[in-house]
């Protein structure tokens, strides 16, 4: 029923007055001033404070409602498919090879962490350079180029190959030579892809130089054996190593797997045996070898030929001329004679000059002693150098007078290590198309009109072959993170032939030249790593050389270098040729000998030094062969009177944040002589008025009479081996205000060798890579801050008229500082029984384990450093600061793109902790883990530490002291086990074998 | 108390004619009661400055870390720790005066141990802003107590001398505080009564209500002693267990069992000197010199003297005890010292402690102001010397060679050390403008027993024979305070 009731809102609306009439037209009963407030005037008034709260009512509601919504959550995202080999927080690792050398690459979902060596391949087994345990790092390098570019600007690779092509076929069509400059290539792959390209195009002409050249040998065992090779080295079948300025342990050929097969006839096992090799170094600069040696002449540069033309003549009972008149020298030669020809067969000569004269005196030589063969391999012989100084001579002739039409620089960079750059900057001017296959725009990169920039090894397919019937493959760890692309693909590319994938090229080539024959499939290599076709030993071989003639060439060539100063220039152990110069991992390692970080340096006897009016902090201008340098002075111990050692490899100027401006570059310093590069010449030396300080990791350098280290001789080793070790003191009684505890179950103890450790440094690295150690820069290392948890103390002992001297205020006095021995010992937290620094830390923050290792919580520790106070061995490490992320260390880790090398397992610390050496604690967990889930107990060699496993010397022995099977507890029942300041009773476990010195009886 | 005469052999401890309670009350109150004078003013501006400089230092410390310091891997020790030992040593005067010398009745501690007290409070704030300041996360300073674990942190190392540090310290700045502040509170009640509005609100809160009833002075006198009692033994104790941070460890030149007693006597004699050095400057500026008289200053010097000569006496022990021990690290760390690359460092100590106290044997030296005052402020220049060479000598050079380092101060370092001195004579400043900086109370006490105006008037009644009362007058000559008329006026009437 419809409702026909009416309401009213009031007595207006029933009477409809005229006034409510007039109101209910509008929508508001009440007009709103909309015009009024919109126009001019209106929108020019003051605000009244009700609308000013009205307007901050709802500004303040909508602003909130706006807030709430909700802050962006960064998820870790898991797999959505898992890849079947991937088990989040377990490694896989992946057989690999750096530079010919096999080795296993770990990674951890899916990123490349570290690169530890392959125990089961031929050659270097047991260890690994500082150079390839820090390659990962250049992974992660936000310095390399992230795409290809054509005069400096990025571009498709499209466009690129299309580019490179026209030129390649313009060249092709004017008949030019097209070239492949590259350092030396021994990689199948690599040298297949070249042929595939070199049949497209017949001009092409590959050309090997290597910065750091050995020309000089090649050419000799061509003249004196018609094979121009390197060989191969087995050190460890030599009884007597006479050495004239080889660093064969460090930078000389291969130093890592020398110092391997070298040290198997020093270390406690062979001295266990009665047996230690003789080593006897001439050499001019304190190199790592010559710190290794047991005796150790100094002789000046030009004298390095004279002292082999003596030594035939010793050898031989000749008297050609040329003898060295060097009297130190001269007594040394004539013992050594004895020794060598006592030990034929057993015994070598190897020297490091780049001369084709004095190598083949050393041919010449080590014919007489039967080296041939069991010591020098040159059927198995080395290809690692194969770079000839005369083929990039004619490269730059050719190319100077513009026969060269396209030109190619892969992983070569003359216009840094050339030692006359500006010729090659001539040469590249007057090419007409030049390609760069590098990682980065480096200093010849800048030069050409294209760069092809090429990935790393663990992005890579490939493989390598240091030496004759050793191939080792390269497999990738991780997908190419930049849109870079392998040398290998861009040949192939550019011969016409895109559609092959790199993988198969590789594989193809593996099944059809290297596998052919052997009964090993693809499969089987992708988990070795390698594949050896050689054999055990070479065969012997007889010098052919004109003794007579070549004496009278060595004479003659050594007068060019003969003066008041002479300039030794050499490959730094760290730095290498400099090609990682941006690895500021590599750059803050010490130097074996020096301890300098971050610089090279010109390194002068100390007396020297003084008379030259030179001291700590100075720094000198050197000149030679037209080119100057400004460097600063290292004060070195052992350097020979009138000479200068500078190391290559630095001075880059385009490589990197890291690496650019660090130190000066060398290379100019260089000459060529007979066709091949030398590294010493004549130069002046004048100081500067500026001083600068080298950030040096150690600066005092003599142990102070103390009995840290203990070294003996062998001769007194033979009659009791407990000589100098103060075992004897085993007796001795100690008292204890602490209580005893039990450690049942494991006890892990370390024991180094002090007679195998060289004092390399690729343990240092090793420790760094493993544990996320931070690197801190020039300047903190200059502040003594360096964080490294293990280091090597090198401690020299001086010797004047044969005593020795360690003390510094005897020291002072002396006048000759030729003669040094040394010692390196590796120092790391001992892990005390009766650790000092647990007792004095007020928050526990570093407590000991009942596995015997003194654990450092670094979440509980707000750093009052009284613990680092407190350690004898100082071995502890504060963050100064946050180095990981702190704008003013920037040096490779401030950014995310780098934190993925960071190890997963381990912590990485913040400002204002104390850290130290773990003892790997999380490689300890994981091989605990990893048999109780194959439900066995742990064995001995189930966990490695990261500085053991990259000692190529086996210095480091690392177990558990519990099993009294394990090979550490046999190494520290050795009679020569010590301890380091064993008599404040903090009770170390990690015990030291004394020095032992194979030294001539006096 | 007046009911025995003291002998006239003793040398009065308060000088002035027409001396009242009220014109001691007057006297004291002056600083406190009127406008700070222009004198006042410089000296409060510029150690406001240091103070600044203090907060800008420790501030950018805790921005960019431990690294803006001049430590390194070898030395994890150095200014911070030399100047947190040498701020609680010049604390130690303040309890002696106060509490030991208070036991044995010495009544000239009455015109000293106000400031002396202050000073030591000032000083023990100054050290304890290093043992925060020197931490890497000084966020979490709070661990170094042994808190319930539901509070976030966990327990503690009961056997690092540094936990046994925080409790010397707390409990050192803990009791030195309620001694001092129960021992102003007649004073900051007669500030009370003389005030009016505001003032004498805030004052009247401060005086705890006290009413001057003989119950209240009863009760007063009991605290003190018993606070006294508690003080003494931290006299010794905090300063050796300072010492034990270095004793306990086994860094050579720090395991020494001499360091308990060896720094507890040094620090006695930093302490004085810096009381020293405060209250000749403060006796002149406000006129103290009735109370504050040459008897107080020599009675310090005296004491700088013999605790020099015991450091002094230290020093050679460690040196010939290096030698005995046949050790080759210890006696390398003492040839170290005396001959290494801070041996300028150990010499400045030697000079400063050890053979310039030893000028006090002279009386005329000990007797004057102004060399007091000069070697007041070397002998701490040298205590400062004795930390840094303790520390630094010991850590820089130690059991491996290979990790010795030289020590280099960076600004933040000297910003720090110098702003810890303005923020101490801020607080001091404050101090004599805010509180009498003479205890009244006690120092009214003398009036009847030790004043030269009692001594005057017993000596004019005829109460001494007259070999002694010249013994007497000779002894006044030394006094500034005391005029020729002075002495004329010491003869039977």
């Amino acid at each position: 029923m419809d409702s026909n009731k009416k309401y009213w809102k009031g007595l207006e609306e029933l009477n409809q007055t005229p006034a409510f009439v007039e109101k209910s037209k509008g929508e508001f009963a009440e007009s709103v001033p909309v015009e009024d407030v919109l126009n001019e005037a209106g929108l020019s008034t003051r605000t009244p404070r009700r609308d000013f709260l009205k307007a901050l009512g709802f500004g303040l509601g909508a602003v909130t409602l706006a807030a709430c919504n909700r802050t962006p959550v960064h998820k870790a995202m898991p797999y959505v498919i898992k890849p079947e080999e991937i088990t989040p927080g377990i490694p896989n690792f992946y057989a690999s090879s750096f530079k010919g050398q096999s080795i296993l690459v770990r990674t951890r979902e899916g990123r490349p962490i570290s690169v530890e060596p392959n125990p089961n391949s031929v050659g270097l087994n047991q260890g690994i350079d500082a150079v390839a345990v820090t390659s990962v790092l250049d992974l992660y390098d936000m310095s390399k180029l992230q795409n290809p570019q054509i005069g400096g600007k990025d571009v498709q690779w499209s466009k690129l190959d299309n580019t490179v092509i026209g030129a390649l076929d313009k060249a092709a069509a004017a008949g030019k030579q097209i070239t492949i400059v590259s350092t030396t290539v021994n990689s199948p792959s690599t040298l297949a892809s070249i042929a595939r390209f070199a049949a497209k195009y017949p001009a092409t002409n590959h050309v090997q130089v290597d910065p750091i050249s050995y020309s000089g040998l090649i050419e000799a065992n061509k003249n004196s054996f018609g094979k121009a090779v390197v060989p191969t080295y087995n050190f460890e079948n030599a009884q007597v190593v006479v050495s004239v300025a080889a660093d064969f342990l460090g930078s000389w050929l291969e130093g890592e797997e020398q110092t391997q097969d070298y040290t198997k006839n020093r270390d406690y096992k062979s001295l266990k045996g009665g047996k230690m090799s003789r080593h006897i170094q001439f050499e001019s600069g304190l190199s790592l070898t010559g710190a290794n040696a047991d005796v150790r002449i100094a002789i000046r540069p030009s004298e390095e030929g004279a002292v082999l033309i003596s030594l035939y003549n010793a050898i031989t009972g000749q008297s050609i001329a040329g003898g060295t008149i060097n009297a130190k020298a001269k007594t040394a030669i004539a013992l050594v004679a004895k020794e060598l020809v006592n030990a034929k067969g057993a015994a070598v000569v190897v020297a490091g000059a780049n001369d084709v004269y004095i190598q083949s005196l050393v041919n010449a030589i080590n014919t007489q002693l039967g080296a041939y063969g069991a010591i020098i391999d040159l059927d198995n012989y080395s290809k690692q150098y194969q770079g000839s100084d005369v083929a990039f001579q004619k490269f730059l002739t050719d190319a100077k007078a513009g026969q060269v039409g396209v030109a190619f620089f892969l992983n070569s960079n003359p216009a840094y290590n050339y030692f006359k750059a500006e010729d090659v900057k001539a040469a590249i001017a007057k090419i007409d198309f030049t390609v760069s296959l590098s990682d980065r725009d480096d200093e010849t990169a800048i030069l050409t009109k294209a760069i092809a920039p090429v990935p790393t090894y663990l992005e890579s397919w490939g493989d390598g072959s240091s030496k004759e019937g050793l191939v080792t493959i390269v497999q990738p760890t991780i997908n190419p993170v930049f849109d870079t692309r392998q040398p290998e693909k861009s040949f192939l590319v550019w011969s016409g032939d895109s559609a092959t994938d790199i993988y198969d090229f590789v594989k193809e080539n593996w099944e059809a030249n290297i596998l052919a024959g052997t009964g090993k499939t693809w499969k089987d290599v992708l988990q070795t790593g390698y594949i050896y076709k050689g054999s055990n030993t070479g065969s012997a071989y007889s010098a052919n050389v004109d003794v007579n003639a070549v004496a009278a060439a060595i004479v003659n060539d050594a007068k060019k270098v003969t003066a008041d100063v002479e300039l030794k220039l050499y490959e730094s152990t760290v730095m290498r040729d400099g090609r990682y110069a941006n690895n500021a991992y590599l750059q803050e390692l010490p130097d074996p000998v020096s301890k300098v970080t971050w610089d090279n340096y010109a390194a002068i006897n100390p007396i020297f030094a003084e008379q030259l009016g030179l001291g700590e902090n100075s720094k000198v201008k050197i000149e030679a062969n037209g080119y100057a340098i400004e460097l600063p002075v290292l004060l070195q111990p052992g350097q020979t009177m009138g000479t200068v050692s500078v190391a290559l490899g630095y001075g880059r100027t385009n490589v990197g944040k890291a690496g650019n401006n660090v130190g000066q570059n060398a290379y100019p310093f260089l000459t060529l002589v007979n066709g091949t590069l030398q590294f010493a010449s004549k130069a002046t030396v004048s100081k500067l008025s500026e001083t600068y300080e080298l950030a040096q990791t150690q600066t005092h350098n003599t142990i102070e009479g103390r009995n840290i280290i203990r070294e003996t001789t062998f001769a007194k080793y033979l009659k009791d081996p407990n000589s100098e070790s103060g075992r004897f003191a085993d007796s001795h009684k100690t008292y204890d205000l602490w209580n005893k505890f039990d450690q049942p179950g494991h006890k892990w103890v370390m024991a180094i060798d002090l007679n195998a450790c060289t004092g390399c440094g690729s343990c240092i690295v090793a420790c760094n890579v493993e544990n996320n150690i931070p690197v801190v820069g020039r300047d903190e290392v200059r502040r003594r801050r360096e964080m490294h948890w293990l280091r090597i103390d090198r401690y020299y002992t001086i010797i004047e008229d044969g005593k020795d001297y360690t003390k510094e205020k005897e020291i002072k006095h002396l006048k000759d500082f030729e003669d040094v021995t040394v010692v390196n010992q590796p120092m790391l937290c001992q892990h005390c029984d009766h650790a000092p620094c647990e007792t004095v830390c007020p928050v526990l923050a570093t407590v000991h384990s009942s596995e015997g290792l003194n654990h450092m919580a670094y979440n509980r520790c707000f750093g009052t450093r009284y613990c680092a106070n407190n350690c004898p061995y100082k071995v502890r490490r504060f963050n100064w600061f946050n180095y990981w992320n702190d704008s003013r260390f920037d040096n490779y880790l401030n950014n995310e793109f780098t934190h993925l090398l960071l190890n997963p397992d381990v912590t990485s610390r913040s400002r204002g902790v104390m850290e130290k050496c773990s003892m790997c604690i999380q490689r300890i967990q994981a091989g605990k883990l990893k048999a109780k889930m194959e439900d066995r107990k742990l064995k001995d060699g189930d966990v490695q530490m990261a500085c053991q496993a990259a000692c190529s010397a086996n210095a480091i022995i690392f177990g558990d002291a519990n099993d009294p099977e394990s090979e550490v507890s046999k190494a520290i029942r050795n009679e020569r086990v010590y301890y380091v300041l064993e008599e404040i009773n903090v009770q170390p476990n990690i015990g030291y074998m004394t020095k032992v010195r194979n030294t001539f009886e006096a | 108390m007046s009911s025995h005469n003291e002998s006239i052999l003793r040398e009065p401890l308060m000088t002035g004619k027409d001396i009242t309670y009220a014109k001691i009350t007057d006297d004291i109150l002056l600083p406190v009661e009127n406008k700070p004078n222009k004198a006042w003013w410089i000296g409060f501006i510029v150690a406001l400055c240091g103070a600044m400089l203090w907060v800008v230092s420790v501030g950018y410390t805790f921005w960019t870390g431990i690294g803006a310091w001049g430590l390194n891997k070898t030395v994890g020790w150095a200014w911070d720790i030399t100047d947190f030992v040498w701020w609680v040593g010049i604390g130690h005067a303040g309890t002696l005066i106060s509490a030991v010398l208070l036991l044995f009745r010495q009544n000239w501690r009455n015109s000293i141990n106000r400031s002396a007290e202050a000073m030591t409070i000032f000083a023990v704030i100054c050290a304890a802003t290093y043992v925060v300041a020197h931490m890497g996360r000084p966020w979490l300073a709070y661990w170094i107590f042994p808190l319930p674990n539901q509070f976030g942190s966990l327990w503690v190392n009961f056997n690092s001398p540094l936990v046994w540090d925080a409790f010397a310290i707390s409990t050192y700045f803990t009791v030195s505080l309620v001694f001092w502040y129960c021992g102003l509170l007649p004073d900051i009640a007669s500030v009370r009564d003389r005030a009016t509005g505001l003032k004498q609100k805030i004052y009247g809160v401060l005086s705890f209500g006290w009413s001057g009833s003989v119950k209240t002075w009863q009760r007063f006198e009991i605290v003190s002693l018993i606070l006294a009692g508690i003080s003494t033994p931290l006299v010794l104790s905090v300063h050796t267990i300072v010492s034990m941070d270095f004793a306990t460890s086994v860094i050579p030149g720090w395991h020494t069992t001499i360091f308990p007693p060896y720094f507890v006597a040094g620090a006695i004699f930093s302490g004085f000197a810096m009381v020293q050095t405060l209250l000749l400057i403060l006796r002149k500026v406000l006129n103290f010199e009735n109370y504050i008289t040459m008897f107080h200053i020599e009675s310090m010097n005296k004491i700088i003297m013999t605790t020099g000569s015991i450091v002094g006496i230290a020093y050679l022990t460690e040196l010939f005890i290096a030698w005995y021990s046949g050790s080759e690290y210890e006696m390398y760390a003492f040839e170290n010292r005396i001959a290494g690359p801070y041996a300028w460092a150990y010499w400045a100590m030697m000079t400063c402690n050890v053979i310039s106290p030893q000028l006090f044997w002279f009386k005329k030296i000990r007797t004057s102001i102004t060399i007091s005052w000069v070697l007041s402020i070397v002998v701490n220049i040298g205590m400062w010397f004795e930390r840094f060479v303790i520390i630094v000598t010991s850590l820089h050079r130690d059991y491996l060679p290979s990790s010795w380092a030289m020590f280099y101060p960076t600004w933040v370092d000297v910003g720090i050390f110098v702003g810890s001195i303005g923020l101490f004579f801020t607080l001091f400043l404050l101090f004599i403008r805010f509180l009498p900086s003479i205890a009244i109370a006690e120092v009214k006490l003398l009036l009847k027993s030790s004043s030269l105006q009692h001594k005057t008037k017993l000596v004019q009644e005829g109460a001494f024979p007259e070999d002694q009362v010249e013994y007497f007058r000779k002894s006044l000559e030394k006094y500034d305070s005391v005029s020729e008329e002075d002495i004329k006026a010491l003869h039977k009437k």
